[in-house]
């Protein structure tokens, strides 16, 4: 019995490592300043789970501008296009992830879009071309936003990950740099190197 | 104000007909809106204006600003620029722009500021197609910006975008394509033009001045006293859009463009001009074609939070004969200037820089013709909700011409210019 009563402890301690605990990421940029909107998504080796579908998600656009600029959302999502502007929108995405296009639509007209595949969308309007935001299409449960902070927060973050890093302005194939997390790593810092954003000026013609 | 219904109206018309076929394919849909709330605004200004120096070009003088005296301080409320703006929707991918411009000051002017089409397809994520046709300014000034073309961070522009203002808005056919090479992004205009035979003319009259003022369709422009050799060669005026022979386009001006964006937040612009007019062609006004051609280059750079705008121009304008002793008037230009703005709270602060110079070459006009100058600016904007913005703006130029010595004028003169406008966007 007391064999057995060792085995057990020992398959516990083997398999603490492996529980799901708390991981804050902090994303900083090369200068060590916090960088927001940066998507960091858990891809657990074993035990993947789906994000939970919420009751809606929106873009809008609103002052030329999408709200949110980054936007997370599960696949299979529907995703609703809210023009708040007193000017007509022509939204659009070339990206692989989703190709779409939404003519014109109007000041309180809404149009909507289901994203299928797990990925990067970038968005754009047709007429207003300083207008850019992006939706992440994804399909793992473990996906989060940093915030003003540079901050992503994950209460239960699986043991044994790799973890992803995305930003618009990253400097990588594809905006993403991935690295694995160390067993009970609690706290991750990610330092990403960024290009410039667009100039907000400049397409006046 | 003088309207002229003549060839540059047919002119206009007859290249914006064709345009509008080949666009009007995307016409006609359900996407249409031609008249509604979204597509009418009005944007405009008034001003107080204290000034001193000389008489202001707009009255026939050599003044190079907007305003002008009689050598002491004067204190005037004004209208400045309104414009209404009509921007209707044929389809998805063909839109139009046309703007009424009242000018007022020390002359109430009413036209057509700008009418084209533009046509604007999906294109793909890697190159951006799109075209206009119609009346519009060349993509030159990195201070104008909106369907009214108002000036973004003053009051007054620099010399080379109020040149361009007053006397560069041909009827032309354009078409830009934008790429991305990597973190690069590229982009190449290219133009065809007419009823621009005149560009030039106010230059190599008047030399460079600093003004929000634009030409408007058909309108005249004013031009100071002449020398004694035109008096019969040329009116006290000139007509910015005027095809001076008979028949569409007889010969077509293009400019061309090439911007290039590196990855880090600066801009560079290349831009050639030729209005390919022929000096020695005139109307049975004595208006004259002349053959004027520039380049330009401009660079837009983020420095944080501040913005700094670069332009450099660089000229030559010829007209008349060549009877031996070289070409009547053959003016050479260039002006620089360095604009550098700079946000502290909810005020936008600007401050630029110009330096300018008209170099005569000419057998009928010479070096007593050469103008010289400089000028320097502050300004600060603030907003004050969605519909009202306020500006304040000081302007103090200081110019050289001989040829005011002839009408009892220094020929150095130097003035300043104190504005404070409200502006209403609406």
């Amino acid at each position: 019995m007391i064999k057995g009563l060792s085995y057990s402890v020992f398959l516990m301690l083997c398999s603490a490592p492996l529980a799901a605990a708390p991981l804050n990421v902090r994303v900083t940029d090369s200068g060590g300043r916090p960088v927001s909107d940066a998507v960091v998504t858990l891809h657990p080796d074993i035990g993947r789970r789906a994000m939970p579908m919420a009751a809606n998600y929106s873009v809008s656009q609103k002052d030329l501008q999408f709200h949110p600029f980054v936007a997370i959302v599960p696949v299979g999502a529907r995703v609703s296009f809210p023009n708040l502007d007193p000017t007509r929108h022509h939204v659009y995405s070339f990206s692989p992830a989703k190709k779409f296009e939404l003519k014109l639509f109007a000041k309180d007209q809404s149009r909507s879009v289901t994203f299928d595949r797990a990925g990067v969308v970038a968005l754009g309007c047709n007429i207003h071309d300083q207008m850019s935001a992006y939706i992440i299409v994804t399909d793992s449960a473990w996906t989060a936003r940093t915030d003003a902070r540079g901050i992503a927060r994950f209460t239960d973050a699986p043991a044994g990950s790799t973890m992803s890093v995305w930003h618009p302005y990253l400097r990588a194939p594809g905006g993403t740099m991935s690295r694995r997390l160390g067993p009970g790593e609690r706290t991750a810092n990610v330092a990403v190197k960024l290009r410039a954003p667009p100039m907000h000026a400049m397409d006046a013609y | 104000m003088v309207v002229r219904v003549a060839n540059p109206v047919r002119f206009a018309w007859r290249l914006l007909l064709p345009a509008a076929a080949l666009f009007g394919a995307s016409a006609a849909r359900a996407d249409a809106d031609l008249i509604s709330a979204e597509t009418l605004s009005m944007h405009g200004d008034v001003r107080l204006v204290a000034i001193n120096g000389e008489e202001s070009w707009v009255d026939e003088g050599f003044g190079r600003l907007r305003s002008g005296s009689d050598g002491d301080w004067r204190l005037s409320p004004q209208l400045g620029n309104v414009d209404l703006v009509w921007q209707p929707r044929f389809g998805w991918a063909l839109s139009a722009t046309a703007a009424v411009s009242i000018q007022g000051g020390e002359r109430t002017e009413v036209g057509i500021s700008q009418a084209f089409l533009s046509y604007k397809p999906m294109g793909s994520d890697k190159v951006r197609f799109s075209a206009r046709a119609g009346l519009m300014w060349p993509p030159v000034s990195l201070e104008h910006e909106g369907a009214d073309w108002h000036v973004a961070n003053s009051i007054t522009p620099s010399a080379i975008n109020s040149w361009i203002g007053e006397e560069v808005r041909p009827a032309a056919l354009e078409a830009t394509v934008k790429t991305s090479l990597g973190e690069q992004k590229l982009e190449m205009t290219a133009a065809l033009f007419a009823a621009n035979d005149t560009a030039g003319t106010m230059l190599a009259f008047r030399g460079w001045a600093l003004h929000d003022r634009r030409t408007l369709a058909f309108n005249r422009q004013p031009l100071p006293p002449l020398p004694e050799a035109f008096e019969y060669y040329q009116p006290q005026y000139t007509h910015p859009l005027l095809d001076i022979r008979d028949g569409f386009a007889d010969r077509v001006g293009y400019y061309a463009k090439l911007a290039w964006q590196p990855s880090m937040p600066v801009r560079v612009e290349l831009f050639r001009y030729n209005n390919r007019g022929d000096p020695e062609a005139f109307n049975a006004d004595n208006e004259w074609g002349w053959h004027t051609r520039f380049t330009h280059v401009g660079a837009y750079a983020e420095l944080g939070r501040a913005e700094l705008r670069l332009q450099a121009l660089k000229g030559r304008s010829e007209m008349g004969y060549d009877e031996g002793a070289g070409i009547w008037v053959d003016a050479r230009y260039r002006s620089a200037f360095a604009l550098l703005t700079v946000p502290v709270g909810t005020v936008q602060l600007a401050a630029r820089t110009d330096a300018f110079e008209v170099k005569q070459h000419g057998s009928l006009i010479a070096e007593e013709s050469d103008d010289r100058g400089w000028a320097m600016m502050l300004a600060a904007k603030r907003q004050f909700g969605p519909l009202f913005t306020g500006l304040v703006e000081i302007l103090h130029v200081s110019s050289e011409l001989e040829e005011r010595d002839e009408h009892g004028l220094a020929p150095r003169q130097r003035q300043t210019q104190f504005q404070a406008a409200l502006r209403l966007d609406w």
